[in-house]
């Protein structure tokens, strides 16, 4: 099967010693990768080096087969996402900060932008600042920019954080229907273990910066009653060491 | 090449969106028409000639050049490179299809923009002023050549507070520490002029070199490499820091 993100040896630690360590991971083209793991694991690092807002002291990461590293733009080019906070430009209304991400497109136009601003439910929204947005807004629109250009890939920290239930579960169905319908890619990270059992193909735990198990969603729940069982057993072994 | 006008856009786009870019253009304006007004009353009412017609808008590059024009530019830069950061907005541009040689590139042209569009608007301003302060006509092709040189000390200086925003941690010590390198590099001019050509600061007013009737082509050609070298040094360095910046 085709990968769409490989992930080589890769670590970066921090001066206090807290970070990644070699982490190895394959994730195939069209599976909904769910990462989860504890506060201060590493998620947040993994993905920051993934998009290249951090640069890792050891190993690769290869999107669609180009490296992070040598080949950024091609790596880069059909992949969306949200990393930590949305953090649009405040003085900018939501329509505007779309068009910024679509400037890199030629196929983004005024009717993609509205389109994926209705998907999300922010269209009536558009043409106020990002400024008098709630954190749920903010959400909704960093979901809007990562879907605009329709990657085939992307990559999501947290991407329930600020939204209602509704919300939660429109976006839900928002992943699991592009990934069946366009064959995209999701590598989500999420506090949530519900929405990641719901959601996703493959989870991967992420413990004191190892990965310490990585297996399919159907896999799982053969062997245990619930996602949030294998979580807890998985990371209830490696406290032990 | 589409990437970087990307980028380039898009960094035009979010300057023209803001209102301290505004606002500095329009004081930029009225400086030109206070000095107007100054310089009319003196002439008509205390009978003191300052200057002619071309000197008037050479005089307005000459004050500004040293005052507003560097305060700007460093708003403009410390905004684009230090408040990006550290209200995480950086994270849009970096997270994009655009490496970031060419982030740093489309960011730097878009610094160059705005100074020229600051110097084109002082520049019409200044000579709209003194065909009304005068009755005969600016030598306008030594006041275009004059602007035109001015911005090459604008545009270091520029780098400088780039390389300055890309140190600090944050925007408003990035300012004040571009502010600070700036009177630090004007003072040590004027207390120790033996060093002055080492100086970038001390070339600001290099355009004065074409304005006599014998011009000094080595000296300027000497001051020109003077100041690609800072450049070169400034933008180098600026680059490699934001380069290996963690976000």
């Amino acid at each position: 099967m085709d990968k769409a993100i490989v992930i080589e040896n890769l670590s970066k630690m921090y001066k206090n010693n807290r970070g990644i360590q070699e982490i190895n991971l394959e994730i195939n083209k069209g599976e909904i990768f769910g990462f989860l793991g504890p506060n201060g694991a590493g998620k947040t690092t993994t993905m920051k080096v993934m998009v290249g807002l951090m640069k890792a002291d050891k190993g690769d990461v290869k999107i669609n087969g180009f490296s992070i590293i040598n080949n950024y733009e091609k790596a880069m080019n059909e992949v969306g996402c949200i990393i930590e906070n949305v953090n649009p430009f405040p003085y900018l209304t939501a329509y505007e900060n779309m068009q910024l991400c679509g400037r890199f497109k030629k196929e983004v136009n005024r009717i993609r932008i509205d389109e994926c601003l209705e998907i999300t439910r922010i269209i009536k929204y558009k043409n106020e600042k990002i400024k008098n947005y709630s954190l749920g807004m903010k959400q909704r629109l960093g979901i809007a920019m990562a879907i605009l250009s329709n990657p085939k890939i992307i990559i999501l920290d947290e991407p329930f954080n600020g939204l209602d239930v509704e919300g939660m579960v429109e976006m839900r169905e928002l992943i699991i229907c592009l990934s069946q319908k366009h064959k995209t890619t999701f590598f989500i990270s999420s506090h949530l273990i519900h929405d990641i059992e719901l959601t996703c193909d493959k989870v991967g735990i992420l413990y004191n910066g190892k990965l310490v198990g990585v297996d399919s969603t159907h896999n799982i729940l053969k062997n245990y009653s619930s996602l949030e069982n294998y979580y807890l057993s998985e990371v209830d072994l490696n406290a032990d060491y | 090449m589409q990437i970087i006008k990307s980028v380039f856009i898009n960094e035009i786009f979010k300057i023209s969106k803001k209102k301290k870019i505004t606002a500095a253009l329009i004081f930029s304006m009225l400086s030109v028409i206070i000095a107007a007004i100054v310089e009319y009353s003196l002439n008509n009412f205390a009978g003191i000639r300052v200057t002619g017609n071309s000197e008037f808008s050479i005089l307005i590059l000459t004050i500004l050049i040293y005052s507003l024009l560097p305060l700007f530019t460093t708003f403009i830069c410390v905004d684009m490179f230090a408040g990006e950061f550290a209200d995480h907005t950086i994270k849009f541009t970096l997270t994009g299809p655009a490496s970031r040689a060419k982030v740093f590139l489309g960011k730097i042209l878009a610094i160059a923009t705005f100074i020229i569009c600051n110097l084109i608007v002082v520049m019409i301003f200044s000579i709209v002023a003194s065909l009304f302060l005068n009755s005969n006509l600016p030598n306008f092709f030594k006041i275009l050549v004059s602007y035109f040189m001015a911005f090459l000390p604008i545009f270091i200086f520029a780098l400088a507070a780039v390389l300055i925003s890309n140190i600090t941690r944050g925007p408003t010590s990035a300012f004040m520490l571009s502010i600070f390198v700036f009177l630090v590099f004007i003072g040590l001019n004027l207390v120790f002029p033996q060093i002055r050509s080492f100086l970038f600061t001390s070339f600001f007013d290099w355009f004065r070199l074409i304005l006599g009737n014998y011009i000094n082509y080595s000296k300027i050609l000497r001051i020109f490499l003077i100041l690609l070298g800072y450049g070169i040094m400034f933008c180098a360095a600026g680059y490699y820091l934001f380069e290996k910046k963690d976000i």
